[in-house]
């Protein structure tokens, strides 16, 4: 197991205080062909850490609110869906919606388009520079831009992604509910060499063509292994975990779910975009007090 | 519990009349277009079991298009050779997985994917309408065609048995495993998950998710357009392309799925004219259409068809 390194919490201090340099500068423009009768799109730009400008997607129901929200941070893909590909449209209507690219992903690609693979690895020989530590602080500055918004329900905030969420939601107060898919941060530097699959493959690659860089590169991943976010985070969490005998299967992070602080929920994927997704959906709803999620769920689901 | 799938659904689409000159003129036009391969080693992505090459080819209207090649370190004789299309919001994977099963992989990025965007850019979401009134400069004319060249870049390998090849892909994948199926015949074996481009009108009154969803954007703010667009997308409509597919294939489909209407899936495969057929369905399964289960199958057909020599 990654040791958590002595200076895990000067590391990321220092990471939120060279962020909190930089104002957010929010730029909000509504999006005309996106926004339907039950809620307005907006395009969102703010600044974050470098400074470096980010794109996001917003999504307001109509009405009068407060509304719950979801945040969906940062994934590791070039591009940004407004809300997750196959959700329905519908969800829009009952929660706000916030989707955030972080520097490197489409629309938030200047100067720094990621490669993908190529992102997991960009600078992870340097904790300082590790290009992730941007990342990280983009999806904090997403989640403090969207706990500014008058619209939203600050009882019933949630972040639903892969290890980006539970960082986020570990760094910044204000999160109620975790979503989180672990993908890149669990064990990596002991994982990854069980893998031929991307996006782990990315640190086989990487330690093949640099194999005296395997200790600078186990020493950065340290700062972000998720057992040593655990202890910092409250919030009320679903974690995802994989399907049995699977990589990241639930026995295997047995050891994440022991740390985190509040309330966990750990659900062994089945390995069916339906049955998994309904999952979320319903937890997510009932997390939220929406007690009607069956007509806000796909066609095909309900 | 889910409403219940017709198993004999009819799509509202019809072929154009012209639909063939189309597509005759549209493939004169890329063959006039050098493919100019290039093929670039990426020692960081190649161990000592396969071999990885960033691709680079010309397609129609000259747009560079990029890919990912993986084969075998080792081999004896020619190589069976798979071309692997993207979904809709993934990053095109590099094949090494493929290259372990002992075939030369071909990952290809369209037109607007990453990597192949500097010349055309339509953004995402907005591919899916992207001219989507003209048939001409429709986003996937070219889409289609940069599909279809990845097979002239297998024909010009040496290393590939050019009468061993396959194609697969899942969701645009898997509907554009579709299209260059029925034309590209020097093809022997295809598979298409959950596919997509099949039905889009009818897609778009079955479900409203993303990334058809798009369409109905675009017809919310343009409403007098509706006709234009039906006429535009039968021209691209994997079910109208399905009769031209003659070459053993198999389809998945999910019986849940929340992307591409299963419906769609059964109106393609009722038009599909191969008589080596065969239709998985997968029911507790949305748009992942039973992957874990089937995967094993896909492995087994593209073996059965292009692994064995002839």
């Amino acid at each position: 197991m990654d040791q958590r390194p002595g200076d895990f919490d000067q590391y990321w201090q220092q990471t939120l205080d060279a962020l909190a340099t930089y104002p957010a500068c929010p730029e909000i423009d509504v999006l005309p062909l996106r926004s339907t009768d039950f809620a307005t799109l907006y395009s969102v730009r703010l600044t974050s850490l470098g400074p470096y400008r980010l794109f996001g997607y917003l999504s307001i129901p109509t009405g009068a609110g407060p509304f719950p929200t979801i945040y969906y941070a940062p994934k590791y893909q070039s591009v940004l869906e407004i809300i997750p590909q196959g959700t329905a449209n519908l969800q829009r209507s009952r929660y706000i919606t916030f989707a955030l690219a972080g520097r490197g992903q489409r629309n938030a690609d200047t100067p720094y388009a990621a490669m993908f693979p190529g992102l997991l690895t960009d600078g992870i020989d340097q904790a300082v520079s590790y290009l992730f530590r941007g990342i990280v602080a983009d999806s904090v500055r997403g989640l403090q831009f969207l706990l500014t918004r008058r619209e939203l329900d600050p009882g019933r905030v949630v972040v639903v992604g892969n290890d980006m969420a539970l960082i986020t939601a570990a760094l910044q107060p204000g999160t109620t509910h975790v979503v989180t898919a672990p993908t890149l941060f669990y064990n990596t530097a002991e994982l990854a060499p069980r893998t031929p699959a991307y996006p782990l493959e990315e640190v086989n690659d990487y330690l093949r063509a640099f194999p005296d860089r395997a200790e600078a590169v186990r020493r950065t991943l340290a700062y972000y292994d998720l057992r040593a976010f655990a202890p910092r985070l409250n919030a009320t969490t679903l974690l995802m975990a994989g399907a049995p005998g699977t990589l990241l299967d639930a026995p295997t992070m047995e050891p994440l779910v022991t740390a985190l602080q509040g309330q966990v929920t750990v659900y062994a994927v089945e390995q069916s975009s339906y049955k998994d997704g309904l999952y979320v959906e319903q937890w997510m709803a009932a997390q939220c007090g929406i007690t009607d999620v069956h007509n806000i769920l796909p066609e095909h689901w309900r | 519990m889910p409403k219940t799938v017709p198993v004999d659904y009819q799509s509202t689409v019809k072929k154009p009349d012209d639909f063939d000159a189309f597509w005759d003129g549209v493939q004169q036009q890329a063959a006039a277009v050098p493919l100019e391969p290039e093929m670039i080693p990426d020692p960081l992505r190649t161990s000592a079991e396969v071999e990885v090459f960033q691709v680079f080819y010309t397609s129609i209207e000259h747009v560079r298009i990029a890919a990912w090649y993986c084969r075998p370190t080792h081999r004896v004789g020619r190589l069976p050779a798979v071309l692997l299309l993207p979904g809709y919001q993934a990053d095109p994977p590099i094949p090494k997985e493929w290259a372990l099963k002992g075939y030369g992989a071909l990952s290809v990025a369209p037109r607007g994917k990453l990597r192949s965007n500097r010349q055309f850019n339509p953004g995402y979401p907005n591919l899916l309408t992207y001219n989507i009134v003209d048939r001409h400069t429709y986003a996937y004319r070219g889409f289609y065609v940069d599909a279809w060249r990845g097979i002239d870049f297998l024909l010009a390998r040496p290393e590939v048995d050019p009468t061993r090849l396959g194609v697969t892909g899942s969701s645009q994948g898997g509907g554009l495993t579709i299209t260059t199926a029925a034309m590209r015949p020097e093809i022997r074996a295809a598979a298409a998950g959950a596919p997509y481009l099949c039905g889009f009108m009818d897609a778009i009154a079955l479900t409203h998710t993303y990334p058809y969803e798009e369409i109905n954007d675009f017809l919310r703010a343009h409403p007098d357009s509706r006709h234009a667009v039906e006429a535009t997308v039968a021209y691209f409509d994997g079910i109208n392309f399905a009769d031209k597919i003659t070459c053993p294939i198999i389809v998945n489909i999910g019986l849940q799925d929340n992307v591409c209407p299963p419906e769609t899936g059964y109106a393609l495969f009722n038009q599909i004219r191969a008589t080596d057929k065969q239709l998985y369905t997968y029911d507790g399964h949305g748009h992942d259409a039973g992957r874990s289960k089937h995967n094993a199958i896909v492995d087994r057909f593209f073996a059965q068809h292009l692994l064995s020599e002839r």
